[in-house]
């Protein structure tokens, strides 16, 4: 690209709209030319119309009922159980310790109280691990956590160097990649797939299932 | 019903009022459809469809959504990951024969008659995603630089070179036309 193909500093502070100042008249023609045609290409535009809300609306509603209803029948039908008493004790500590892990997950979701256990989405607690004995510091971002590679933090095993971290996911396919020491994003070696972000790099993907992980 | 804020509706939603999802939608649709259209080259049929996919998706993951108050920006990198892919699965059925040969849509005939458009949707598809990206929200959409790097988590500094390098771009083009 030749010099006069591109714009100057000055014509490029005008285009971000911060004034004219030390712009030539040529210069400011051209990128005017080229404003107006932008104007132009983004008027021409047109957005989806209402035809989208229509389809999500009529794709979420049926699995919420769906679930809701699911569960809610196996509610109120007569089931037969066989309960041994050696596992009476057993059952009062899971359900003890179902109680705690419910607890753990409504602080998880930021305080939203879990108060529609039939509508809401599962949450399935997974498990990463990387091993990286060399790194200092180990997160993990993903579209689970809006790709912040500051929240959720992996603790590291001295001894064998592994780095572990349990996150509670929705059921779904989840990207994510590891960032090792703030600034190096590298896929999960063992994930069993990764796709191409669009940036020519890859991340990761897991598959969660409403009883745990299809697929990583 | 369309004055509460995103953190609200999303905290309703969880709590069961699915149907004020639609909310959501209609609030984001046009915004963020007109950024699908010009990410998909003008295409409002492969838009439609990557923007009810992401909606999609962000209802399943909606629990996930651990900052409320920023839903806009979480939802913004689930359509731009929609977009990416689909772009993705397009170019290997289609390639840039669609872009030289677009089909005769009504939308897409609108964009031809532009004669502007044209040439700036072959310029669009010729830059990297991250500067396609960034000159759509600032000169499609408008952005300040500080909203576009709020939706992206990417500097302000470097939002301007990509978006400087794609004018550019876009001037060598017009001067080969001329």
């Amino acid at each position: 690209m030749t010099e006069q193909e591109r714009f100057s500093p000055e014509a490029h502070r005008y285009l971000d709209g911060e004034g004219a100042n030390g712009l030539d008249h040529a210069e400011r023609e051209a990128a005017d030319r080229l404003d107006r045609m932008l104007q132009d290409y983004a008027a021409s535009l047109k957005a989806p119309g209402a035809e989208v809300d229509r389809a999500v609306m009529a794709a979420i509603a049926p699995e919420t009922q769906r679930t809701s209803i699911s569960i809610w029948s196996w509610l109120i039908q007569p089931h037969l159980f066989t309960v041994r008493p050696a596992l009476v004790a057993a059952a009062a500590i899971a359900l003890v310790a179902v109680g705690a892990l419910t607890f753990d997950l409504t602080d998880f979701r930021g305080g939203i109280p879990d108060t529609t256990t039939l509508e809401t989405p599962q949450t399935i607690l997974v498990r990463f691990e990387l091993r990286a004995p060399e790194a200092e510091d180990v997160t993990i971002a993903g579209s689970f956590n809006d790709w912040s590679p500051e929240e959720i933090r992996l603790a590291k095993n001295a001894t064998t160097g592994v780095w572990t971290a349990t996150v509670p996911l929705p059921p779904g396919e989840h990207q994510y990649l590891f960032v090792i020491d703030g600034s190096q994003w590298i896929p999960d070696p063992s994930a069993h797939a990764q796709v191409d972000d669009g940036f020519g790099q890859a991340n990761s993907v897991i598959v969660v299932g409403p009883r745990g992980v299809v697929r990583s | 019903m369309g004055s509460q804020s995103d953190a609200v509706l999303v905290h309703r939603i969880l709590d069961g009022q699915v149907e004020l999802f639609q909310v959501l939608v209609e609030r984001y649709r046009s915004e963020f459809g007109r950024y699908a259209t010009a990410m998909l080259g003008g295409d409002t049929d492969d838009a439609a469809d990557a923007l009810q996919e992401a909606f999609i998706r962000a209802y399943r993951s909606l629990a996930a959504c651990r900052d409320p108050e920023r839903f806009k920006a979480w939802l913004f990198r689930i359509v731009s990951n929609q977009c990416h892919n689909t772009r993705r699965a397009r170019r290997g059925h289609v390639s840039l024969d669609r872009v030289e040969e677009p089909e005769d849509t009504a939308a897409r005939q609108r964009v031809e008659d532009c004669e502007a458009g044209q040439m700036i949707e072959e310029a669009l598809q010729q830059l990297t995603a991250e500067q396609r990206e960034a000159f759509v929200l600032k000169h499609v959409e408008g952005y300040s630089y500080a909203e576009m790097a709020g939706l992206l988590h990417v500097g302000e500094d470097a939002l301007k070179m990509r978006v400087h390098r794609a004018r550019d771009e876009l001037r060598r083009k017009l001067e080969g036309l001329r």
